[in-house]
């Protein structure tokens, strides 16, 4: 029997190291349960937070803040369906039912935009029980708390009413919540940028392309002006202008980024950052504001690409003939925001379109490009403040701000001088300085104008199509049901509305 | 680990090593040695097995068909062999010497079967499986395994989804799919549960396949037994003899004309356009002007691809089973060039297995099978990135294949206004120049021990190992592409991904088998240890300055997102034991559990229990049905059991952090991360409770015999990635939840109708599968798939979208009738508003789709047919689905009405106007992509068509050669085809098992079967071969 028992001890042995057995960790990847214990973690973690704006950029914020205006239309392109989600944008015609709506656009930006205020929620929830650098802390800090509040002001403006995540779901209990008031919204956005404001380093002590103070200042005085406490705005403004971090650029083209340099230049507040190459931080959206379609020849044209592919699809965000028009004569604005281009695919004899232009640049990779989005600029911070002087009588302090602008643009100084005046000149000028920049739908929402503006637009097209850029074939005009939603909130996503108990 | 299971386990454990080793050896009584000679009609039958009955006690006859066994007057020997009824002889007295003739069988009844961790006699059998021998499947020239199983056993359908040779097999066993966890059955290779293709394995290895179906024969495999167990043993050495076995074949693989998407030639897709044009009141390009310039020149894109291929098989079996060896050496090169062409597939493959008899006690025994697998397959796969086939389908016939010269035009674009907006490459360049290669080293090699420390008592220890090496490279130069809408030249690209994988198996098995009087039993216990690591590494370049050198260092661009290196990694620990009980070998008990801890559960749910029971009662040994002189043998048997599937990923549990979501500052790649998943403590194994029962019939001395099982299983605890509202910055939580019911009802006749100089066997199945999904997880009740919806109340994954209902005919029908609103117009697709609000909507959950099909047969079938007469056999291979729907997913580039594709034939008899409507089934091209979108981007029931098919699989003629030089024993010459014809009314292609795969290596997509895009065709094989025994 000993050798018996021997062979049993030998099997009952087998299972003492068990546990470690099955203890089998990803070795290729990280897991939460060892990450956020450092500086490094921090950093690495808000950096995340940024990452979903490139998409968000190349992609949603065009589709819904510029297209879904009278500043630029699609190119109908009969043979290509499956593009009522760029078409029902700039037509006004977003379908609803039951407050939700199947347009994967608006989707997109939804799950964009939450997906940055979950990683900034990530950042934020163990931040202050890990101990590191003071400053440094501070800056992750801030930058988290601007992202967060920066996609919550995006998001209160496209839907309204929506859910209000402060801290990380746990699990998929509390993955959604309910929708809060617009006013709970801002009070979030706000707390956030108040504390964010003064733990954030100045633009000259920041690695070019993070968050800054004045960025913040600038983001925080855009939610003021929204909510019409203009004062607020004043002040929260004041000392980014007074800071000396931000001047003009000496023309209006200088102001672009290029595809690697002329990025962040001392005119820039907040920009997306792009980068050329094989990293996947490229850039697109020049690629989508383009008519369609492209010979190789043209495309090679318009980029210079070592490897230029022909294009074909319905082009979209081509300037309409009414922002043409609102440039006054003279603006130098207007050949360095749009030229003119021949499409040779295009239907018809007339093949010469409009296109943007004002932030192409050569690139040698095709649809690949380094050029950053210009988020806020100190051209809008001037514009910004000059609104707010204005709207609380400071009509005569507004005035020099806006002619900064004009000056730059070779125009002489503006004739308004009313208050009145002064309200329309800016909101005019806001729409040539900062056209093709995704500003003109805010604009027209938050100030009422949609029934006033974007009726008589749709009128032109309907009345017009061949000056919107439909082709001259029997059948090809607008749809029967375009103008037909003019409401000042989208609805709220179908495949969200879905799963959510909330909406 | 959970310490209370890990102490509960280690009791269990010592319970039964207890139990074995305290159990006394019961006593007998005085035996003495009888000899013996086993005949059958006149000839010696060498390698019959001799036990006598109810004990260990057993031998096999030599060569001369005697053997000598240790036997007491009073006790029974029971002499079996394959294809003969098993016989029983009383010992009487003193007499020593028996002549026992046999009779040859026509039934397997009295066959030992394997089993999960042993075998039995298939009479004793409780569970439900099947089993086939080697042998049966040897003629057919095919690549892999599961072809050859094609229609032969009851409730495992296999589909051959694509024709890319040793690719594209689905394996399902009792219909069993999962929402996201894997639903191929386990494959476990003489004991040894691999990680790797079964489809590198040589299928001239084999000497018999068993497939374990209901829970009782799997749940010793535990928690990854939910998809049914297949069970492979390799060649051994029959008693006494040795052989030498060539077999060879040689042949050619075409695809039919018939059953091809019948697509436009060039002058009716110039008709189609030059219509077009008039249609939309536009002028008619001039190429289009006249179509009939393009009479006779035609470019058949689809044909260019294909050639008629070689196929050859060469095999060289030695066998020997002498003195206290037995070893079997199995050479193999199996060669195949595929119907598209630069298509490859070659297998170099090597096997010796070797048991060693070191005492009469101790046994030792090394199987090493190393093989080598190349394999060379175009893009032929997918959609418009990757598939050139479906590409080559659509691409303009009036386009030049070649150019004046004869050489391959580089890529074909027609001016804008002829409506080509897309250009399209060459895709006969593309095959010939797309290098997308995958060279395998596999070793498998399973070794084990074994001492007999007394009567009845058996410890094996196992030491098994599995190596895999897998090198694929896939490259384009800059002057071809598998994409279309890609000038050339395009970017230079290519991909190098290497896998080493390592799996090894430790398996430590008590087994103890005695007889106290008519008490027959068997306990088995074991533990195990298995460990898996997979290390990957994968390098992603483009941008080449030359064609000629694709190296890695001489290209541009190293892509970032598609070069990475991964480890995989899991371990599983398993305590298993087993109760085999019979009482007089009719009254059948067997209980078995086995517990596994595998890595891949939560920390909080790491050990599962798998217990399965199982009766039998073998009616025809009982008084009332002795001797009858119709029914021979009867047997019932039911079972029930959980097995789990543990397919859930390795590291789904744990919140993981991607730390590659980097961000550019100062124009500089800055590292960024983020938490991607959330983490599940709790996740486990996905849990199938099944119930079986079923009978086993024999007729005429077993001249018919019939088998039937009827199965419920209950599939609980589903791994599903738990759709969450994204406003949490994740889009799921993977969980554990919802239920899945099948049952479904399996029937097997076998029958020799006529014996005699000709003789026929006929050997058919039957089988249903339903199923039903009984919930999903709280607040979801579906789950969509591409063109499909997993819907409580529903069975799984049916085809989901419009119902088309006509065209628009009229004005006054436009108006009449919900439409959508700014797109639908005379002509266009009139579809059902299913939700009833007057408009037609897609998208949500409350818009107008229905389920519009169902990708499941309603049953399917095989039948095998044998004949011999004289020197001469024969055999008819066929099986088939009836009630099935595919979704025939290139019509969205087949029939896109813009006339930017070329089109299906059909598509030329469409609505032009309310005078001329055409055959219904394709709508009007006037008004553009607004109105033709809705008809192509919209799922409806247009897609879905029934896809019933019959195959005769395989028809193979014979002939036995008798005058022989002395060297050689027997010699066999056959010819045999291969999917000889398809009766079917499938219209979309020429394969209707089709079903578009996620990976191309059989498991594809569980929520989105049956999908049509025009995949690599199933060739016609014609081949001449030998069989030499020498």
């Amino acid at each position: 029997m000993k050798k018996y028992s021997i062979l049993l001890l030998i099997l009952l042995m087998s299972f003492t190291s068990c546990d470690d057995f099955l203890t089998v960790v990803p070795e290729t990847q990280l897991s939460s349960a060892t990450f956020f214990k450092t500086e490094n973690d921090f950093i690495q973690a808000v950096n995340g937070a940024y990452a979903p704006l490139r998409a968000y950029y190349n992609g949603p914020a065009w589709l819904l803040g510029e297209l879904h205006s009278d500043n630029t239309f699609y190119m109908r392109n009969v043979l290509f369906g499956a593009v009522e989600n760029s078409e029902n944008l700039a037509d006004f015609s977003v379908p609803v039912s039951n407050g939700t709506t199947p347009n994967t656009n608006v989707l997109a930006a939804w799950r964009q935009l939450y997906l940055i205020i979950a990683r900034a929620n990530q950042v934020l929830a163990p931040i202050d029980a890990v101990a590191f650098n003071q400053e440094s802390k501070n800056n992750v800090k801030g930058q988290a708390l601007f992202l967060r509040a920066f996609a919550y002001f995006h998001l209160v403006r496209y839907f309204g009413k929506v859910p209000l995540h402060i801290i990380p779901v746990p699990g998929r209990d509390g993955s959604g919540l309910p929708l809060s008031e617009e006013a709970a919204v801002f009070d979030q956005i706000i707390k956030d940028l108040t504390e964010a404001v003064p733990l954030l380093p100045q633009k000259a002590q920041q690695l070019p392309g993070r968050v800054t103070q004045g960025a913040a200042r600038t983001l925080l005085a855009d939610v003021f002006i929204y909510r019409k406490r203009w004062a607020d705005a004043e002040q929260v403004l004041a000392p980014a202008i007074s800071s000396g971090q931000y001047a003009l650029m000496a023309s209006y083209a200088m102001v672009f980024p290029k595809n690697s340099t002329n990025k962040n230049n001392s005119e820039s507040v907040f920009e997306i950052q792009y980068r050329e190459g094989a990293d996947g931080l490229q850039g697109t959206f020049l690629y989508q504001h383009l008519p369609l379609p492209l010979t190789v020849a043209e495309v090679r044209a318009l980029f210079n690409t070592g490897n230029p592919q022909p294009l074909d699809g319905q082009g979209n965000n081509i300037p309409t003939p009414d922002i043409i028009a609102a440039y006054e004569t003279g603006d130098l604005r207007k050949d360095v925001s749009i030229d003119v281009i021949t499409v040779s695919g295009r239907p018809g004899s007339n093949k010469l379109t409009p296109v943007i232009k004002k932030f192409r640049d050569n690139h040698a990779q095709h649809n690949n490009h380094g050029v950053n989005w210009p988020v806020y600029r100190y051209a809008e911070v001037l514009l910004l403040m000059a609104e707010a002087l204005n709207e609380q009588g400071k009509t005569a302090a507004a005035i020099p701000l806006l002619n900064q602008v004009r000056t730059r643009a070779g125009l002489a100084a503006t004739t308004a001088s009313s208050q009145a005046n002064v309200r329309e000149a800016i909101f005019k000028e806001r729409r040539v300085e900062l056209a093709f920049e995704n500003k003109r739908w805010f604009d027209i929402m938050r100030t009422d104008r949609i029934q006033e503006i974007i009726v008589p637009y749709g009128r032109r097209i309907v009345a017009n199509p061949l000056n919107y850029y439909f082709p001259p074939i029997p059948g090809a005009v607008p749809r029967n049901n375009v103008f037909t939603n003019l409401d000042k909130f989208y609805p709220y996503p179908a495949a969200e509305a879905e799963i959510s108990p909330f909406f | 680990m959970n310490n209370h299971y890990l102490s509960k386990m280690k009791i269990r454990l010592f319970g039964f090593l207890l139990l074995m080793f305290c159990i006394s050896v019961t006593s007998f009584g005085q035996t003495q040695s009888v000899r013996g000679v086993i005949s059958s009609e006149g000839e010696p039958v060498p390698g019959a097995l001799v036990i006598v009955k109810g004990t260990q006690r057993g031998t096999v006859t030599d060569i001369d068909g005697s053997f000598s066994i240790q036997a007491a007057a009073g006790e029974t020997l029971v002499v079996s062999f394959v294809g003969y009824t098993t016989k029983e002889v009383a010992v009487v007295g003193n007499q020593t010497s028996y002549t026992i003739e046999l009779a040859l069988s026509t039934s397997n009844l009295s066959e030992v079967v394997v089993v999960g961790y042993g075998s039995q006699i298939k009479k004793e059998v409780t569970g439900a499986v099947v089993s086939i021998g080697g042998a049966e499947l040897r003629d057919m020239p095919v690549s892999t395994i599961a072809q050859k199983l094609q229609g032969r056993l009851a409730g495992v359908q296999i589909n051959q989804t694509t024709g890319q040779p040793g690719r594209g097999m689905q394996v399902r066993i009792r219909g069993q799919l999962s929402v996201s966890g894997g639903s191929e059955p386990l494959y476990v290779v003489d004991g040894f549960p691999i990680t790797g293709d079964i489809n590198a394995i040589n299928p001239d290895e084999i000497e018999d396949i068993s497939v374990l179906k209901d829970a009782a024969s799997t749940s010793l495999y535990g928690s990854r037994a939910a998809n049914g167990v297949v069970l492979i043993t390799t060649k051994k050495g029959k008693a006494g003899q040795t052989n030498v076995n060539l077999n060879v074949f040689s042949g050619f693989q075409k695809v039919p004309q018939r059953g091809r998407l019948e697509m436009m030639n060039a002058e009716e897709f110039a008709q189609f356009k030059k219509e077009y044009y008039e249609d939309a009141k536009q002028p008619v390009p001039s190429v289009f002007q006249d179509p009939s310039i393009y009479r006779d020149k035609t470019n058949d894109w689809y044909d260019a691809l294909l050639q008629t291929a070689p196929i050859s098989s060469y095999n060289l079996t030695l066998t020997s089973n002498k003195e206290r060896v037995n070893t079997s050496v199995v050479v193999g090169l199996f060669d195949q060039k595929g119907v598209v062409v630069n298509t490859d597939f070659k297998r170099f493959s090597l096997r010796l297995n070797t048991e060693y008899q070191l005492s009469d006690k101790i046994n030792i025994g090394v199987n090493v099978a190393p093989n080598y697998v190349y394999d060379n397959t175009p893009r032929t796969d997918g959609t418009r990135g990757t598939g050139i086939i479906f590409n080559a389908l659509h691409t303009w016939p009036v386009m030049p294949i070649r150019d004046e010269s004869g050489e391959l035009t580089l890529f074909n674009r027609f001016p804008a206004e002829t409506g080509n907006i897309f250009a399209y490459p060459n895709w006969v360049r593309s095959a010939q120049e797309l290098t997308n290669e995958t060279t395998r080293l596999n070793l498998l090699a399973t070794t084990y021990l074994e001492w007999k420390p007394i009567k009845g008592l058996s410890l094996k220890s196992t030491f098994n190992v599995e190596l895999n090496n897998s090198r694929f490279f896939f490259s384009n130069p800059s002057t071809a592409t598998s994409a279309i809408n890609q000038a050339i030249p395009t970017i230079a690209a290519s991909i190098r991904d290497n896998n080493n994988n390592m799996s090894w198996l430790n398996e430590n098995i008590a087994t103890y088998r005695n007889s106290i009087k008519d008490h027959n039993f068997e306990i088995l216990a074991g533990f195990s240890n298995q460990h898996f690591r997979l290390d990957q590494s994968r390098i992603q370049a483009d941008t080449y300055p030359d064609d000629r050198l694709l190296t890695i260092q001489s290209a541009v661009n190293i892509n970032r997102g598609g070069t990475f290196n991964n480890v995989q990694e899991w371990s599983l620990t398993s305590v298993f034991s087993r109760f085999t009980y019979n009482y007089k070998g009719k009254y059948l008990f067997t209980a078995s559990a086995r517990g596994d801890g595998s890595s891949r559960f939560g920390v909080n749910n790491r050990w599962g229990v798998f217990p399965s029971t199982s009766v039998g009662w073998v009616l025809s040994d009982e008084e009332f049905l002795k001797g009858n002189e119709k029914v021979s043998f009867a047997k019932l048997r039911a079972s029930y059991g959980i097995t789990g599937n543990n397919n859930i990923g390795n590291y789904t549990q744990y919140a993981l952090i991607n730390n590659t979501v980097n961000v550019a500052f100062n124009n500089v790649v800055t590292p960024g991360a983020a938490v991607v998943s959330l983490d599940n403590p709790n996740l486990g194994w996905e849990t199938t409770a099944q119930f079986d029962i079923g009978f086993d019939l024999g007729f005429l001395d077993d001249r018919i015999t019939f088998n039937y099982d009827y199965f419920v299983k209950n599939t609980t605890n589903l791994l599903f990635a738990v759709p969450i509202p994204q406003e949490s910055g994740f889009t799921n939580f993977n969980d554990n939840i919802g239920e899945i019911k099948f049952w479904g009802h399996e029937f097997q006749i076998n029958a020799v109708p006529t014996k005699g100089a000709f003789r026929w066997s006929v050997n058919a199945n039957l089988s249903f599968n339903r199923n039903e999904v009984i919930a999903l997880a709280d607040g979801i009740d579906r789950v969509y798939g591409d063109f499909h919806i997993t819907q409580v109340g529903k069975p799984f994954a049916q085809f989901y979208g419009l119902k088309k209902l006509g065209n628009y005919a009229n004005a006054q029908d436009l108006a009449n009738s919900p439409v959508i609103p700014g797109r639908s117009t005379v002509g266009s697709i009139k579809l059902e508003d299913f939700n009833g609000d007057g408009v037609i909507t897609f998208g949500g959950d409350r818009d107008d789709r229905q389920i519009i099909g169902n990708p499941f047969p309603d049953f399917s079938y095989g039948i095998t047919n044998n004949f011999n007469y004289k020197n001469w056999d024969m055999s008819i291979v066929g099986s088939g689905s009836q009630g099935q729907d595919v979704y025939m997913r290139h019509l969205f580039s087949t029939a896109n009405l813009d006339g930017v594709f070329n089109m299906v034939r059909r598509a030329g008899d469409r609505f032009r106007s309310p005078e001329n409507p055409g055959a219904g089934i394709f709508g009007t091209t006037v008004g553009g992509g607004n109105v033709t979108g809705i008809e192509r981007d919209w799922p409806n029931s247009n897609f879905v068509w029934d896809a019933s098919f019959f195959t005769i699989r395989n028809i193979t003629l014979g002939y036995t050669l008798t005058k022989l030089p002395k060297v050689i024993k027997s010699a066999r010459l056959y010819a045999s085809a291969q999917n000889v014809f398809v009766f079917t009314n499938y219209w979309g292609g020429q394969n209707p098992e089709v079903s578009m795969q996620n990976n191309g290596q059989g498991d594809g997509g569980n929520l989105s079967p049956g999908v049509d895009l025009g995949p690599f065709p199933v060739p016609r094989t014609i081949t001449f071969g030998a069989n030499i025994n020498f």
